[in-house]
């Protein structure tokens, strides 16, 4: 399968390269690890004039620590990450996300925790050949005016897939967005638009720079369904947060986040706010809080990813169920 | 479209190349340079077959840019034996037959020399997930992954060595 | 026992080296000077009238050399039968499926042939489509092919008598359907072809195939040249499962370009197309209505299937067969009555796969453990008491000769601690056994028998000709092996030529299990009638009769007396000297019942030998998720003789794979009318290294009189009793019979919740 044609810089300079991206804006695309943008171009979903290739801004790539916060360059690799002791220890469920993207020992070489947040959505009638999309009305996503995923649909409910951005989400993380003229820093949670034809709220000239995670104390979990053991996207997963009381037998603070079922991760504000106050052993509250997780989730969800739509919603209940009991039994032991 | 001109190191040799952005890596190789051991298989990244090395890491070279690869060490698996010698990892395949159809050879083969250069005592479940990025259709991946557990542990006991492996052609001596 | 040299050891194959240093050439890496590349124009509908063609602008692209539709062919429909004529190479009148060949071109690279392909202007009516066999035959919509009614291409109709008698004798009496979609082969390597007309006019063609002769025919009749200027060569091939048996459309369309153009071309598929464009197993609808005395020994069996053809034919015949004959194999029944029916739709082709009736097959298993709950038997001896025994005659009149079924079934059963698991084992964990038989080789026409050639060198050491091709079985390994065992030289010394239509003679082709117990065959009697020849000028030497000698380890000597030797090399070099030939031919055709016939005469012997397979799966299933963890495999299976125990684990390892692992738990196609919606391997989830139960392997060696050193065929029946088990221990796990297949989590987890 051919790439289509571009032209591709390599700056070896932030500034260079976020000159580069005000110039081309709309034309051109970020290149990091290529695991998702390749294959998208490969397919004809998307021709951009530019590449901009971030092979030579090591300065992107890092994972570090200051007073309260995990901060890491965009361009880090997956594998760095899961190698992270600090990444393991304080933000675990980014460290088991990361594992699962992909595969083992070749993808995580590539694969760029940027990249993975930036991943575009997914749908089974959107991400084809341009063959397999010829024949019929071009979709939503595709620049026509039908969705193949629900029957009359007025906007495209194309599903994001990225493991990353649902742990990261979970852990309160913020993004680092820059531009040439501008750097501003975002939550994860007010970083999706509700539109699947473009997710993300950013501009064409930004660039993803760093992924600021808070550290407070907290205990992590995720916990994803797939297929198979590997080169899977979820099919649904969940990412939580708990954080102890001074006391550390209740939770203090508590956030749930469901992903893959709908157009970004979704954050449960009320699932997770049922849960302060409750004990780590509640098992009940988790439950509940696991169910009605799963009907706020069920409500955005289409049949575009492979499975059942009901088997997807039902796992939403058990996904976020065992993310809190192993958050929970991490929190109790610590 | 605009050429351009790379030397790629592969397989510890300077290559000059013509090529266009838009070439990947696995394009290059194959159609340029003619190492055609690098397969294509899912043009995608997701079958493995396509593996090489990218200074001693595993990477898929269908979704890596050849303009990306330069200044790297490129290893494929015609860089795996020394001149007719085979590597202990290939000898160990072909010993344990981990070879069917071939297609996937190369690409499982580059995957888990990286993983034995990073690891030289894997165990089962570990070389397992090393390879679970490599799709076999088929051998169902007992014997690769035997023969990857007998090149980082030979003096373990294996079918192949029981039975004293190349039994008929050993005769000839 | 016999004494075997080479044959029966675990011998590395012969083709790996060139494998595991990158140097063995597929298709895909051939590069010839000016070399085209070729791709096809593919319909986007699924059914649809073809209006016009109009290439003008395609043909006006810089680097475009040729654009060939429909009206450059003969318009000859193409068909595995006389009967089955329903498929063009390039659509003249309609296409019948997504991906439909409509037209191709040839430039001078990739992405000037894809914009070309952009350029060509197609205009289509779109036709009424239908998605279902059995709303196809309901279908009151233009018909798929207007020569078959009701959609229906195949209807195979068995009737061994007494079928409603015996029901009425039942003691106790189920009926149950099961269903299981598409499944695909995924071979690792896309089709691929090649071809060029050299400057004898010969047509030239390497291309991934199941038996280069089946090839050469079609081609040399759309061409209309003789068959000796068909040259099909011999080219390492990454994988087939089925799905390379024919001919391929893009095999005559790379040709005609090759034609047109004077060059070289190569069509190379994506992964789309080989998913798409190639063939896929059948979806279907089976079922099983079985009758059982007291002891649950089957009385009657009736069981209808409907299969989901596709477009066209393919081998459909074989394909409405073959299911319903495993298990007549496998099973002894006191009558039965089956009808097939293979159904046209507007979806890809389908043809046979490794794994071909998984849905029948686990559906049997499945019922014949209901049928043992039900009368408070135990699965093994539900089994036992049906199993194929040898020297019985299979309900549609096959004489079985060797058959080691029920020492498949003690051995799976012992290795596996079913007695100690069955009824014993945790909630939500299972087991289930699966048996299964697999035909060895049923002639296909003129192409049923293989033929060989030996030549010696003058440093002894032999040139073997065979027919017979290697999809990655390890079938050329297979003719090195027996040529050297039977000629007394060592593996080394054999120089095989094979599976290339100028140089070997016909032979039936690498599927339906021919390869060893016929093409094998036919190099062991070509390396005895070398012997023969050979024998006759060693015993001038030696001074002894020649029914005194053997060869072994390149020396031939006395039987009686060893020390008495000469070697190999010497008497090849003896007989050159004195004008004496020691090269020969021989020949294997198999002794069938030559009025046997798919459709109109199913009763007779079908084919010499069957294979008996018995496979034993332990899972655990999470009940909150339904996902499975398989925890142990065994799979055992009476080979007849294993000539290489070390290629047929790997046959075994990979049936499980494929039949079980794949087959049972994650592989299945989804459709949006008619389009594939996972065509890729991102999509479609073969298994990985990391999903693998640990497997052991039995063989069991029955020695097959009629086969090579008494050989059968590997592993197919683990792939099919594989399914079964897979089926059977899930079912086990949860408490519920499965009746839809594969077992996906969501299946599992709505079964395990109906019965909470």
């Amino acid at each position: 399968m051919r790439l289509p044609q571009f032209n591709y810089t390599g700056p070896d300079t932030l500034e260079k390269a976020l000159d580069l991206l005000s110039a081309h804006a709309q034309d051109a695309k970020i290149l990091a690890g290529g695991t998702d943008l390749l294959v998208r171009m490969k397919k004809g979903l998307i021709a951009p004039k530019f590449l901009i290739s971030l092979k030579a801004l090591n300065e992107l790539s890092y994972i570090k620590k200051d007073k309260n916060a995990i901060r890491i360059g965009a361009r880090t690799c997956l594998a760095d990450i899961i190698a992270s002791d600090l990444v393991q220890k304080e933000a675990t469920a980014l460290s088991t996300a990361c594992e699962k993207v992909g595969s083992a020992t070749i993808q995580h070489f590539r694969g760029t925790i940027g990249g993975n947040i930036l991943q575009d959505n997914r749908c089974f009638h959107y991400n084809q050949s341009a063959f397999h999309r010829s024949g019929r009305q071009a979709c939503h996503k595709d620049g026509g005016k039908i969705c193949y995923a629900r029957d009359e649909s007025d906007r495209c409910n194309s599903t994001c897939q990225s493991d990353g951005a649902t742990a990261l989400m979970a852990l309160g993380a913020k993004l680092v967005l820059v531009s040439k003229a501008n750097e501003r820093t975002v939550a994860l949670t007010d970083f999706y638009t509700t539109d699947g034809i473009m997710p993300f709220a950013m501009e064409p000239q930004e660039l993803l720079k760093e992924i600021v995670i808070p550290v407070e104390g907290g205990k992590s979990s995720y916990q994803r369904l797939a297929y198979r053991s590997a080169i899977d996207y979820p099919i649904v997963c969940a990412g939580v947060l708990l954080k102890a009381s001074a006391k550390k037998d209740t939770i203090d603070d508590a956030r749930i986040v469901v992903g893959a079922m709908g157009r970004s991760p979704l954050f449960l504000n009320q699932e997770s706010s049922s849960l302060k106050g409750k004990l780590f052993t509640d098992t009940a509250a988790f439950q509940k809080a696991a169910d009605s997780s799963m009907n706020s989730a069920a409500t955005f969800a289409v049949h575009n990813v492979g499975a059942t739509l009901e088997y997807r919603c039902a796992m939403v209940s058990e996904m976020v169920f065992r993310a809190l009991q192993e958050a929970a039994a991490a929190a109790s032991k610590a | 479209m605009e050429k351009l001109d790379l030397i790629l190191n592969i397989n510890n040799k300077p290559m000059d190349v013509r090529i266009t952005p838009n070439d990947t890596l696995l394009e290059v190789l194959r159609d340029h340079l003619d190492f055609t051991g690098s397969k294509e298989s899912c043009g995608e990244g997701v079958c493995g077959s396509c593996t090489v090395q990218l200074d001693g890491k595993p990477v898929r070279s269908c979704l890596t840019l050849a303009l990306e690869a330069e200044g790297c060490n490129v290893k494929t698996v015609e860089g795996l034996a020394d001149g007719d010698k085979l590597s202990p990892l290939q000898e160990s395949f072909v010993n344990h037959g981990a070879v069917q159809c071939g297609f996937c050879t190369p690409g499982m083969l580059m995957t888990a020399d990286a993983l034995l250069q990073q690891n030289s005592n894997p165990d089962e479940d570990t070389i397992r997930k090393a390879l679970s990025g490599n799709i076999c259709r088929c051998t169902g991946y007992a014997k690769i992954v035997e023969a990857v557990a007998h090149t980082a542990h030979p003096d373990d006991q294996c079918p192949e060595c029981a039975s004293g492996i190349k039994s008929c052609c050993k005769t000839k001596e | 026992m016999t004494d075997y040299n080479i044959i029966g050891t675990r011998m590395p194959r012969v083709d790996s080296r060139a494998k595991v240093m990158g140097k063995a050439k597929f298709t895909a890496d051939l590069k010839l000077p000016h070399m085209l590349v070729g791709k096809i124009k593919r319909s986007p509908y699924a059914h649809a009238r073809i209006i016009s063609i109009d290439a003008s602008k395609a043909l006006a692209l810089p680097g475009v050399r040729s654009v060939v539709t429909g009206k450059d062919t003969e318009g000859v429909k193409w068909g595995v039968f006389a009967y089955t004529r329903d498929q063009q190479f390039l659509q003249t009148d309609k296409a019948r499926y997504i991906g439909d060949e409509v037209a191709a071109v040839a430039a001078v690279d990739e992405e000037t042939a894809a914009k070309a392909l952009d350029l060509i202007d197609v205009t289509y009516e779109e036709l009424p489509a239908v998605y279902d066999p059995m709303a196809a035959m309901a279908s009151e919509t233009e018909l798929i092919h207007a020569e078959f009614p009701n959609n229906i291409n195949i209807h195979v109709n068995i009737d061994t008598g007494n079928v409603d008698e015996n029901f009425a004798k039942a003691h106790y009496i189920r009926e149950d359907t099961f269903t299981a979609p598409e499944e695909s082969y995924f071979q690792a390597e896309p089709y691929a072809v090649v071809a060029r007309f050299d400057s004898d006019d010969c047509l030239e063609v390497w291309c991934p195939n199941g038996g280069p002769h089946m090839k050469s025919k079609p081609l040399s009749n759309s061409f209309k040249i003789p068959l000796h200027k068909v040259k099909i060569r011999r080219i390492a091939i990454g994988g087939a499962f089925g799905g390379r048996s024919e001919i391929c459309p893009a095999d005559y369309i790379c040709a005609l370009l090759a034609k047109k153009t004077g060059c070289p071309v190569k069509i190379q598929f994506t992964r789309e197309e080989n998913t798409i464009g190639t063939r896929q197993g059948h979806s279907m609808i089976t079922t099983h209505k079985t009758g059982v005395d007291k002891e649950g020994r089957v009385l009657a069996r009736e069981t209808t299937c409907y299969m989901d053809g596709g477009a066209y034919s393919s081998t459909g015949p074989i394909a409405t067969s073959v299911p319903f004959l495993s298990m007549e194999q496998a099973y002894r029944m006191g009558s039965v009555r089956y009808n097939g029916y293979r159904v046209y739709t507007n979806k890809p082709i389908r043809g046979m796969i490794r794994t071909h009736g998984r849905g029948f097959a686990a559906g049997l298993d499945t019922q014949l453990d209901m049928i043992a709950e039900h009368l408070g038997i135990d699965p093994v001896e539900m089994r036992l008491r049906n199993s194929r025994q040898p020297g019985e005659y299979t309900s549609t009149k096959s004489l079985v000769s060797s058959c080691a079924m029920d020492e498949t079934i003690h051995k799976a059963v012992e290795k596996s601690g079913w007695k100690e698991k069955w009824g014993k084992l945790p909630p939500f964990h299972g087991i289930g056994i699966g048996t299964n038989s697999v035909q060895t080789g049923f002639p296909m026409g003129i192409r049923g028998g293989s033929q060989s050639f030996i030549k010696f060198n003058e440093d002894g050491e032999a040139t073997v000709m065979s027919g017979v091709v290697d999809n990655g079985q390890g079938n050329e390994n297979m003719l090195v092996q027996i040529a050297a065992e039977e000629l007394g030289l060592l593996p080394e010394d054999i120089h095989l030529v094979n599976a290339d239509t100028e140089t070997t003679s016909s032979d039936p082709g690498s599927y339906s299990q021919v390869s060893t117990f016929v093409g094998g065959q036919a190099v062991k009697n070509a390396a005895a009638n070398c012997k023969e020849k050979l024998f006759e000028v060693a015993s001038k030497i030696l001074k002894v009769p020649a029914d005194a000698l053997a060869a072994k380890n390149r020396m031939i000597f006395v039987k009686d007396a060893p020390e008495k030797c000469v070697p190999l090399k010497k008497v090849v070099r003896v007989a050159l000297t004195n004008f004496i030939s020691v090269n020969a031919e021989g020949g294997y055709w198999p002794k069938v019942d030559m009025k046997r016939e798919w459709v109109s005469n199913p009763y007779g012997q079908m084919c010499e030998a069957f294979s008996f397979g018995t496979t034993i799966i332990e899972v655990k299933v999470d009940p909150q998720t339904g996902q499975v963890t398989v925890l142990n495999c065994v799979a055992c299976q009476d080979v007849g003789k294993a000539l290489n125990p070390l290629v047929l684990e790997g046959q075994f390892e990979g049936s499980v794979a494929m039949g079980g692992q794949g087959g049972m738990l994650t592989e299945y196609h989804e459709w949006k009318e008619g389009r594939c919606l996972n065509p890729t391997m991102l999509d479609y989830k073969l298994p990985l290294a990391c999903d693998m139960p640990p497997i052991h392997n039995i063989i069991v060696e029955s020695i097959e009189p009629k086969g090579p050193y008494g050989a059968k065929e590997a592993a197919m029946s683990i792939a099919m009793s594989a399914a079964q088990a897979y089926a059977g221990a899930v079912s086990n796990a949860i408490g519920v019979y499965m009746d839809s297949f594969p077992l996906t989590p969501d299946k599992i987890l709505a079964a395990i919740k109906k019965i909470k």
